[in-house]
């Protein structure tokens, strides 16, 4: 009877993901090569200024001549100058620091920052074709410990989706004007520019809510011990050998507080642009830019190794997160010290006992 | 004809009619169900029983308040976003007026961005705790995962059609729009409005019993 009341769910959501995914970018793909896509105008929310822009802006001169400071800046005496220059507010007669910020974004932030994910990519790829997945070398055990309640799972996944809207919507932002623009047109590059950043603006306040509710589920577990230097000289025992580790190893810990630290400046940065009065120094906006995108980029790069780590790389370690439960044998063979905390059995049989028996 | 005016138009009648239509025809057919006649000496009142099993299941009972405390603000945190940010958005309001001639006061713009947020926070809560839950995973089918993404995909459309700088953004919040209205009557959308006799239904029975719902 309960069979049929509740039919077990054959369905993939990644699958599902999938498709309703592809669906929405076939669809922005189809719509914006459709000759009406042209049909660009000003946002709906921008304003109409009518202070008489025809007769041009009104004071553009200011109060005072400024003809004196100008004749003897062209022919005065170099200290004289100096002592002007100085004594003006900014202390320079023409500031640069939005030529040098154009310049660090075009030539540093927008020309590399699509690279760094691609290499994490290859890097992994190459790793997966050398390695292969790491399978639990005792193979399942059929018996399972809980590893993650329900409110870490929601919380690790509701910042895992809005991190994915969010990274896909930023380097869109980022990279369409060097990247789409000259493949599928400017038409097509403002279309999803436009989308991209009112995405972007809308998610960016959840973020911020996604990671004080991951912070505080995930904090505990994760601060540093010294069994991780150990994991780290071996290298998490990727290329061979044991390492031990608790709940979390050295890497799950250097990830979250990568993302807490990260996230807490990509929070900051991301307030003071969506906010901009926020600031009078203009300066501060452009250093954001920078921050934000070099803090994004980053943990988009990484956030390739955790997914790596977390699906495909590891056998078994999607269900701590989907399931909530993972595998004894994939405790004790990745976190012995946490298997032997939860259930007070020693992970490895002693070597003693080893010998004795053989 | 664009491919707006076609979203707008010929397409937001026919969805709009199978809307009305289908949804209207199944709760016109629940009501007509009626119940099986009891013989049995009433010990309640079935009228108060149903109020009070409508009233009461709005709030989970204390025993289950805090294993469900996701479910429940992450559910009134979409319902309500939905709600507010659909009848109170000045673009709603404008298409609304368009078609019924009617308006009202909308929220201002910050307004509208705030309860779409919480919508969302509460859509992707509702959504990420159905497939990361056992038991909600085994119950979950495929109606439940399409309905829970055609009402993302609106809302997401919605938002990235925020600047209204561009037709065909709006025109693809449009045809999304068009494929929810014609899927909701056939699915689990329909909670909407069957919610209130679900719950009344059972209500009833347990008030004309004498029992607390």
């Amino acid at each position: 009877m309960q069979d049929t009341l509740f039919k077990p769910a054959r369905i993939s959501v990644g699958k599902l993901v999938a498709g309703f995914v592809l669906l929405l970018v076939l669809l922005m793909l189809f719509g914006v090569t459709q000759t009406y896509a042209q049909s660009v105008r000003a946002p709906g929310n921008a304003v109409n200024l009518d202070d008489g822009i025809e007769d041009g802006p009104s004071n553009a001169l200011g109060d005072d001549s400024q003809s004196d400071f100008w004749r003897n800046f062209r022919g005065g005496d170099p200290n004289d100058i100096k002592q002007m220059i100085s004594a003006l507010p900014e202390g320079a007669v023409m500031t640069t620091t939005g030529e040098h910020w154009r310049l660090i974004r075009e030539n540093y932030i927008r020309k590399y920052a699509g690279w760094f994910p691609l290499g994490v990519i290859a890097i992994l790829a190459l790793f997966h074709l050398i390695k292969g997945k790491m399978r639990i070398q005792a193979g399942f055990s059929g018996k399972t410990l809980p590893r993650f309640n329900i409110n870490q799972r929601v919380a690790h996944w509701f910042m895992a989706s809005v991190f994915i809207i969010l990274g896909i919507t930023g380097l869109i932002i980022l990279l369409g004007r060097p990247l789409i623009a000259p493949i599928f047109g400017k038409e097509v590059n403002s279309v999803l520019t436009s989308a991209a950043m009112q995405g972007h603006n809308l998610f960016g306040p959840l973020f911020i809510v996604a990671l004080v509710w991951m912070f505080f589920k995930f904090v505990r577990g994760n601060f540093f011990q010294w069994v991780d230097i150990q994991w780290m000289i071996k290298l998490g025992g990727f290329f061979g050998g044991h390492v031990s580790s608790s709940q979390f190893n050295f890497g799950e810990k250097s990830w979250f507080w990568m993302v807490t630290l990260v996230g807490i400046l990509i929070s900051v940065t991301g307030i003071l642009l969506l906010f901009p009065w926020l600031v009078e120094d203009l300066r501060w906006l452009q250093l954001s830019t920078i921050l934000h995108a070099v803090g994004a980029v980053l943990l988009i790069s990484v956030l390739f190794g955790h997914i790596y780590v977390g699906t495909i790389g590891m056998e078994g370690s999607l269900d701590s997160m989907l399931k909530g439960e993972v595998d004894e044998n994939w405790a004790k063979e990745h976190h012995d010290l946490w298997y032997e905390e939860v259930t007070g059995k020693p992970a490895h049989e002693p070597a003693a006992k080893e010998e004795g028996t053989s | 004809m664009t491919f707006l005016q076609f979203v707008e138009g010929p397409l937001f009648y026919f969805s709009a009619a199978v809307f009305v239509l289908a949804a209207g025809w199944r709760v016109i057919g629940l009501i007509r169900m009626g119940r099986k006649p009891d013989i049995s000496p009433p010990k309640g009142s079935a009228g108060a029983g149903f109020i009070k099993g409508n009233l009461r299941h709005f709030v989970p009972r204390g025993m289950f308040a805090r294993r469900t405390w996701i479910h429940f603000v992450a559910g009134y945190a979409f319902h309500i976003g939905l709600f507010v940010l659909f009848f109170f958005g000045a673009f709603h309001i404008d298409f609304i007026k368009q078609y019924l001639g009617i308006s009202w006061t909308p929220l201002p713009r910050w307004g509208f961005i705030l309860a779409s947020e919480i919508a969302f926070a509460g859509l992707i809560a509702l959504w990420v705790r159905r497939f990361s839950d056992p038991v909600m995973r085994l119950i979950s089918d495929w109606d439940d995962h399409i309905g829970t993404w055609l009402t993302f995909l609106v809302m997401l459309t919605g938002c990235l059609a925020l600047q209204e700088s561009h037709d065909v953004l709006r025109g693809i919040h449009m045809l999304f729009v068009d494929i929810w209205l014609i899927y909701f009557p056939f699915s689990r959308l329909m909670h909407a409005f069957t919610f209130f006799l679900s719950r009344g239904h059972t209500g009833a029975t347990y008030g004309r019993k004498g029992m607390n719902p």
